[in-house]
């Protein structure tokens, strides 16, 4: 079994600013991390390949800086790591995103599995997943939270986590599934690994090498606009504090659960 | 340039059972009031075993109801349902499709865009129409503290999935439209996976996914009753701090912390707890925090947006007493 | 039914795994004795028995029960043959980082260490915020380390902005790193990953040797300890506990102030105390400033650990099986007005123990300061 999982290197959150006059979103002085799911979705791919054998590789799609984050999840277990990285790539939304990685996959060896994790913290779309298997022509399984072997290799079991509760699903492979957050406690990096990790040669992958239809690629390939940004970060939490009786209190209080309420997904 | 009016609005009605989940019934009121704005027609899509159940989405004001009904459609399944639905996009081109944010709306909806090859603006907040008539989606991200407005202005159907609860509940009122059925063309290899299991939500206590939690702590003295009460009535979880915990007032697992469990409600109400920061680490990501503590210098306050100073037996009686009203 | 005995397995002597650790921890010299398992503070509520898990060691075994050492050194100090048993427990449990078989929730530590720099998750841009009102000179070759605790718990932050108030009513130009400083390893070394710890202490070596730092005062006994030993590998600087600085500045009438005269019993932190043999430094201060000493029973190298040390405050303890309370009582049984200790772990785990209910728990630092002119 083949297993290839998405990441993605994100900003922190709390450090992404959006400059008011230009409309744009400020990440120069953003520290970056590997997206949370997406550890997840690599302690997935790590288990069931620990459990019935095979090859895990992370796949990522940037800038060549975001190297040395591919070589963290090498550290972690991953047997290899390709990096997408092109300026034609950029700008990408999800369409363009998700082509742009299902395109790469017959290139580095192809994959019985893909694993992503249920959505970045930048974007948050959570369209990737299910975008890269229509390109694949794949069966898919968004909100996994586990996944076991199915009878004779040609399947999984992916257990899903719906709103009403959880749905097991057999899925025909290939497959691309995507992994809640938080759905297992991601293993740490093995130190005795560290020095293949730093060594491992990273594959890079640009256009050129990537092929594909250019009108499927990067900003120009993206049929989404940002037609405008704005910041609604609170600047911390608000701290006021009241001194009322207990009605006024209790009013106060239900006026924030209503405004709450407003706004609840 | 691609104008809206070209085509009509659809609205894709998830199903469950015989019933239509409550963001589609949003999505209808809001596309009928966009579809009025811009004199095109509206069309409830619905996608099942049999049809008949869409008959009930007449009360809420389409000018069609579309039902596509084949036994491979009996549960969902993103590759079957994006080929029969993308059938029928191609045949009416309708100009904008809209889908409920929830998880089985997003599983469909990464797909069906990329069959139909446009763009798809997900877990929309808030929903405009620029000067040429295309949708600005308003989407969450950087974990919500920026908001971004994204449209499609160059392929159609502009597709967009919103959250549950942004448009108000319509009324139902009297039937309108007419309801077609149609049976798609789709063989077993249109299916990528099958439903083997379904357990529906227990009570096994998930705190992580709450989206209101009533915290109760070392102020409650061990009378967790009020807090139960309240984190009822608002359809949210009791959590704990760990002093609440070791005195053995609520389980383990409703404890919330360094050592307990990491919590991104809404909305999280803390009366009684000091605020030290093995707890308040475990609150950090909540949206909203309010605090109820006698102690106007306990830490809690600098974690919470509201702060109440007061004895929380009081407080609490008093809320029960003005959201039951 | 017959049931299958486990005791059929045959016990087998695991040689290389146990040269491996007699090599660093001198192992190979426990004649059984049982001194330790008599001076563990777990051995009455657990069934920890700290001679049975160096002999299971031997055999190749990891007792499950390492994970609930507090690495408090009690049975360091008793041993009669110089076994490092705080030692072997963080070996065996770097063992278990190998075989993934660590205490859920360790993993996620970690991660939070990795990519935050910190032990709470917190964002590393608001590492700074402990400073609130304090003004830093940010000059000289003194580098005030606060660590993680004391720079994000409200309680502990009060403990560094009382040291960085000392420093500057003494005259003393020190930096401190702010934004950038990251944990001092001690965490992951508890825990037995050594892989992080020695890569935090590089990370630290080289913010040190960029910024010309010679000294390093520690808010936290167990960045002290963790910085001291990690750091002279790299012919680091210099690194002291607060406590010693402190003392040499009231001592050469740097800082001077008495506080209300009241008494108070002295915690020894077991970081600062049993393993780096600290014990006058705090004593002096608190009398110095006016206070009077009362010694608990159990006092200096025979110090009850809080029991926050080891990775401990990082994993739940059953109430019934920690030993912060036994330790309030003690001090509560002195008569004392205060209970002050100066390790950040002590004072919230007698926070959370309820102690200030029975005595009120304070930091050293932040008596010194509280009658301190310059």
């Amino acid at each position: 079994m083949r297993i290839v999982v998405c990441m993605k290197v994100v900003p922190r959150p709390e450090e992404v600013k959006v400059n008011l006059e230009t409309k744009t979103l400020d990440r120069a002085g953003a520290r970056s991390v590997l997206n949370s799911a997406d550890m997840n979705a690599l302690e997935t791919a790590l288990a069931f390949r620990d459990a019935h054998g095979g090859t895990v590789a992370v796949l990522s799609m940037g800038p060549p800086q975001f190297e040395p984050y591919l070589r963290v999840a090498l550290a972690v277990g991953a047997d290899e790591a390709i990096l997408l990285s092109d300026r034609a790539f950029g700008g990408a939304d999800t369409l363009a995103t998700s082509y742009t990685l299902a395109t790469a996959l017959p290139k580095i060896g192809g994959a019985d599995l893909v694993v992503c994790g249920e959505e970045s913290s930048d974007g948050g779309t959570s369209q990737v997943p299910p975008s890269i298997a229509e390109w694949l022509d794949a069966s898919q399984a968004t909100y996994v939270e586990r996944i076991v072997a199915g009878k004779d290799g040609t399947t999984v079991l992916a257990t899903r986590a719906l709103e009403d509760g959880k749905e097991t699903v057999e899925l025909v492979l290939p497959a691309v599934i995507s992994v809640v957050v938080g759905s297992n406690e991601p293993r740490f990096i093995d130190y005795d690994r560290w020095a293949f990790a730093q060594s491992a040669k990273v594959k890079v992958l640009d256009f050129a090498a990537l092929g594909g239809d250019p009108q499927y690629l990067g900003l120009q390939g993206s049929p989404t606009r940002v037609a405008g940004l704005r910041e609604v970060r609170k600047p911390g939490r608000r701290r006021e504090l009241v001194t009322v009786t207990a009605d006024e209190a209790a009013f106060r209080i239900k006026a924030e659960i209503e405004r709450v309420g407003r706004v609840r997904s | 340039m691609i104008d809206v009016r070209e085509g009509g609005i659809w609205v894709y009605a998830e199903r469950r059972g015989d019933s239509f989940l409550p963001v589609s019934l949003e999505l209808m009121g809001k596309a009928r009031e966009i579809a009025d704005r811009l004199g095109v027609e509206l069309t409830a899509l619905t996608v099942g075993r049999d049809g008949g159940a869409g008959a009930q989405l007449r009360r809420y004001g389409p000018d069609h109801v579309l039902e596509l009904a084949h036994p491979l459609l009996t549960t969902y399944d993103a590759k079957a349902y994006a080929t029969a639905i993308s059938a029928e996009l191609r045949r009416s081109k309708p100009s904008t499709l809209l889908l409920g944010a929830t998880r089985n709306g997003q599983d469909l909806a990464g797909r069906l865009a990329i069959r139909m090859r446009t763009g798809l603006t997900a877990h929309v907040t808030a929903l405009e129409l620029d000067d040429r008539q295309n949708l600005i989606g308003w989407v969450p991200g950087f974990g919500g503290g920026i908001e971004a407005g994204v449209s499609c202005p160059v392929r159609r159907p502009q597709m967009v999935t919103v959250k549950p609860g942004v448009f108000p509940l319509p009324e139902s009122g009297t039937p309108t439209g007419d309801v077609t059925k149609v049976v798609p063309e789709l063989s077993e290899k249109d299916v990528g996976s099958r439903r083997i299991s379904f357990e529906p939500k227990g009570s096994t206590v998930d705190l992580t996914r709450a989206g209101v939690i009533v915290v109760g702590g070392r102020g409650t003295g061990g009378d967790f009753t009020r807090i139960e009460r309240l984190a009822h009535l608002l359809g949210g979880e009791v959590g704990a701090t760990r002093v609440a915990t070791d005195a053995g007032w609520v389980e383990r697992d409703r404890m919330i912390g360094q050592t307990g469990v990491i919590t991104h409600p809404e909305l999280a109400l803390v009366f009684g707890a000091s605020g030290a920061v093995q707890f308040t680490v475990g609150i950090e990501g909540a949206n909203t925090v309010i605090a109820v503590n006698r102690d106007p210098a306990a830490p809690i306050f600098d974690h919470a947006d509201l702060g109440i100073v007061g004895d929380l037996g009081p407080v609490v009686d008093s809320l029960l007493r003005a959201l039951a009203a | 039914m017959v049931e299958e005995s486990k005791s059929s397995v045959p016990i087998r002597f695991d040689d290389e795994a146990w040269e491996a650790l007699a090599a660093t921890t001198n192992a190979n010299r426990c004649f059984q004795c049982g001194t330790c398992t008599a001076a563990c503070p777990l051995a009455d509520s657990t069934p920890m028995r700290v001679r049975a898990l160096i002999r299971r060691a031997q055999f190749g075994e990891t007792d499950p029960l390492i994970w609930k050492c507090m690495t408090c050194a009690e049975c360091n100090a008793s041993c009669p043959r110089g076994v490092d048993i705080v030692g072997l427990v963080r070996h065996l449990r770097q063992e278990k980082w190998r075989t993934r078989e660590v205490p859920k929730g360790l993993p996620t530590l970690l991660w939070g260490i990795y990519s935050d720099g910190n032990t709470f998750h917190l964002p590393p841009k608001d590492r700074a915020a402990w400073m609130k009102d304090v003004k830093v000179p940010g000059r000289g070759s003194t580098l005030l380390y606060v660590g993680c605790t004391a720079s994000y718990d409200p309680r502990a932050q009060r403990t560094a902005r009382s040291v960085a108030k000392l420093l500057n009513l003494a005259g003393v130009e020190f930096q401190v790193m702010g934004t950038d400083e990251v944990c001092c390893g001690e965490a992951a070394r508890s825990v037995g990953n050594v892989g992080l710890y020695d890569d935090l202490q590089q990370r630290n070596s080289d913010a040190f040797r960029k910024r010309g730092v010679e000294r390093v005062i520690t808010i936290s006994p167990h960045s002290f300890d963790a910085l001291k030993v990690g750091q002279s590998k790299y012919g680091g600087p210099q690194v002291v506990h607060y406590t010693q600085a402190l003392e040499e500045l009231v001592d050469s009438g740097k800082v001077v102030g008495t506080v209300e005269k009241r008494t108070v019993t002295y915690h020894d932190p077991c970081y600062l105390g049993r393993h780096q043999g600290v014990f006058e430094p705090p004593r002096r201060l608190l009398e110095l400033s006016g206070l009077t000493l009362v010694e608990m029973a159990n006092n200096r190298a025979q110090s009850l650990c809080c029991g926050g040390g080891g990775g401990r405050m990082w994993m739940e303890t059953d109430p019934l099986e920690r030993p912060g309370s036994r330790r309030v009582s003690e001090a509560a049984g002195t008569g004392a007005d205060l209970l002050a200790t100066a390790c950040p772990y002590c004072i919230s785990v007698f926070e959370s123990e309820r102690g200030s209910e029975v005595i009120p728990v304070t930091d050293v630092a932040e008596l010194v300061a509280s009658g301190a002119k310059g």
